[in-house]
């Protein structure tokens, strides 16, 4: 078998058609960073930190545990999606405001469950926000100002 | 190096052609959460990945009558999603609801879990006390085989090479109360150190009928029978089900490794029992 077969592929990225050619094995992580989606961060590679996560059709996702080529014709966003420097998705100000970014690893994952939570639960508890992010390791908030973020945005306060 | 090649069949008669000409070196790639790690980790080096995500044959969820049958491909997260079955069996939804995380919840499915074969596959012992079966079918047919009997080994099950998960089965017990309880070194994004599932009907304290299984215990998930038939007919106190939980030993065999020892499984395992046992008589919370 040959090492080099390499498939087409095609998906939107932020509403941008993005196209490549890569290893089966390739994964959605890799395909976005060698296109330059360095927003999407690389942890641990193994699905046990949250950093690569991105949405997919609508669902929070774990980019470096797909495979690219079953992302084909998929919508994905990352978290350049969500706001520019001058205008700032709500999700994005309530981090800032709420000093919910320290270090900042882990916030472009932790901002697209919380996009992906609050879409599916405009309400959400305080307990159903720490479930939601329960897969997005941060090692330096102690997560309380991420879920007063999260939760300020929920009931639409702002601070 | 490694090689792989990609496939995506479009419908099941495919997938089971491809099944049929490659055999093992067609790796079923469903959520990938598990395959995907194999790779990268270079356990498996070859073979041709063959995408069932978005199969629709291996999708939904139905029951009628007390049966419940669910598709291979039905993500942990749809299941905890399902009015049917939060409705009808919420014993087996509320085992999944410390499955992971959410995000690998979003990923993962009930066949991956189980073809996966660990001894601390989540779904499992649940499966197992509601007398689970799986539909597997190659090109020739389908075979219907009880959860009890599929698995031989760590990551090894009685699946032959050219066969695929194409749904879950069981029914619902007409009497009694179920629990499952998750020993993680965490909550959340943890494996379980070990795992227990009890179903229970009970009459005047008295138990009627018992079902036990164990995950993190043995070499594979684990009915305990022998200890299943010491329960019955017995009349339950604080006790009795201190004593009869003890049992166990006889039946389990768990190993030392990185999440804990063989001693610590065993001694969890009894309390875990008891506790299980306790919960479905009203005990306990
Ligand atoms: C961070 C993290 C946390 C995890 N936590 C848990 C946990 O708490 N509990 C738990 O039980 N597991 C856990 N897992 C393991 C894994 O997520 C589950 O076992 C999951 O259910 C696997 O499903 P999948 O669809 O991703 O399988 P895949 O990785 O796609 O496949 C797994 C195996 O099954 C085979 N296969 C898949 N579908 C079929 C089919 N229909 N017929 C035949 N063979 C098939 C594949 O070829 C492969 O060998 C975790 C994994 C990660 C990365
Ligand atoms: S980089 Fe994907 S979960 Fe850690
Ligand atoms: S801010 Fe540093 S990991 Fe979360």
């Amino acid at each position: 078998m040959s090492n080099r077969e390499l498939y087409d592929i095609a998906l939107t990225v932020n509403d941008q058609e993005v196209k490549g050619r890569v290893k089966a094995e390739t994964t959605l992580l890799d395909f976005l960073r060698d296109n330059n989606f360095y927003e999407v961060k690389k942890g641990c590679d193994k699905g046990d930190c949250g950093a690569c996560t991105v949405i997919m059709d609508g669902k929070s996702t774990l980019s470096c545990i797909t495979s690219v080529l079953q992302a084909q014709g998929s919508k994905i966003y990352t978290v350049k999606s969500l706001g520019t420097w001058d205008k700032l998705h709500s999700l994005q100000q309530a981090f800032v405001d709420y000093e919910a970014v320290q270090c900042g690893f882990c916030t472009p994952g932790m901002l697209m469950t919380a996009k992906a939570l609050l879409e599916k639960n405009d309400h959400p508890s305080r307990e159903e926000i720490r479930e939601a992010i329960s897969g997005n390791l941060c090692r330096c908030t102690g997560y309380k100002k991420i879920v007063d973020a999260i939760e300020a945005v929920s009931k639409g306060v702002r601070k | 190096m490694s090689s792989f090649k990609f496939y995506k069949p479009d419908n099941m008669e495919d997938l089971l052609k491809v099944k049929e000409e490659l055999g093992g070196r067609a790796l079923i790639l469903a959520g990938g959460t598990n395959l995907l790690i194999y790779i990268k980790e270079g356990s498996i080096r070859e073979g041709t990945l063959v995408d069932i995500k978005s199969l629709k044959e291996l999708k939904g969820i139905s029951g009628d009558n007390g049966y419940i049958e669910i598709g291979a491909g039905v993500t942990i997260a749809e299941i905890l999603e399902s009015p049917l079955l939060n409705d009808r069996v919420p014993f087996f939804t509320d085992t999944l609801k410390n499955f992971a995380n959410p995000l690998v919840r979003n990923m993962a499915s009930l066949g991956g879990n189980i073809a996966d074969a660990s001894p601390i596959g989540d779904t499992i012992p649940s499966l197992l006390v509601l007398n689970g079966r799986i539909k597997a079918a190659c090109l020739k047919g389908e075979r219907s085989v009880p959860l009890d009997r599929l698995f031989k080994g760590p990551g090894e099950s009685n699946l032959k090479p050219d066969e695929v998960i194409r749904t879950v089965q069981f029914s619902i017990p007409e009497r009694g109360k179920g629990t499952f309880i998750k020993l993680g070194l965490r909550n959340g994004t943890s494996c379980s150190v070990t795992s227990v599932a009890v179903w229970l009907a009970a009459e005047d304290g008295r138990v009627e009928d018992i079902r036990i299984a164990f995950g993190g215990v043995a070499p594979i998930p684990l009915r305990l029978k022998k200890t299943e038939s010491l329960f019955k007919g017995e009349k339950l106190d604080e006790e009795k089900i201190r004593a009869l939980s003890g049992e166990i030993d006889k039946e389990i065999s768990p190993i030392t490794d990185v999440r804990g020892s063989a001693e610590y499984r065993k001694q969890v395992s009894v309390r875990l029992l008891s506790r299980a046992v306790r919960i479905c008589m009203g005990m306990e919370e």
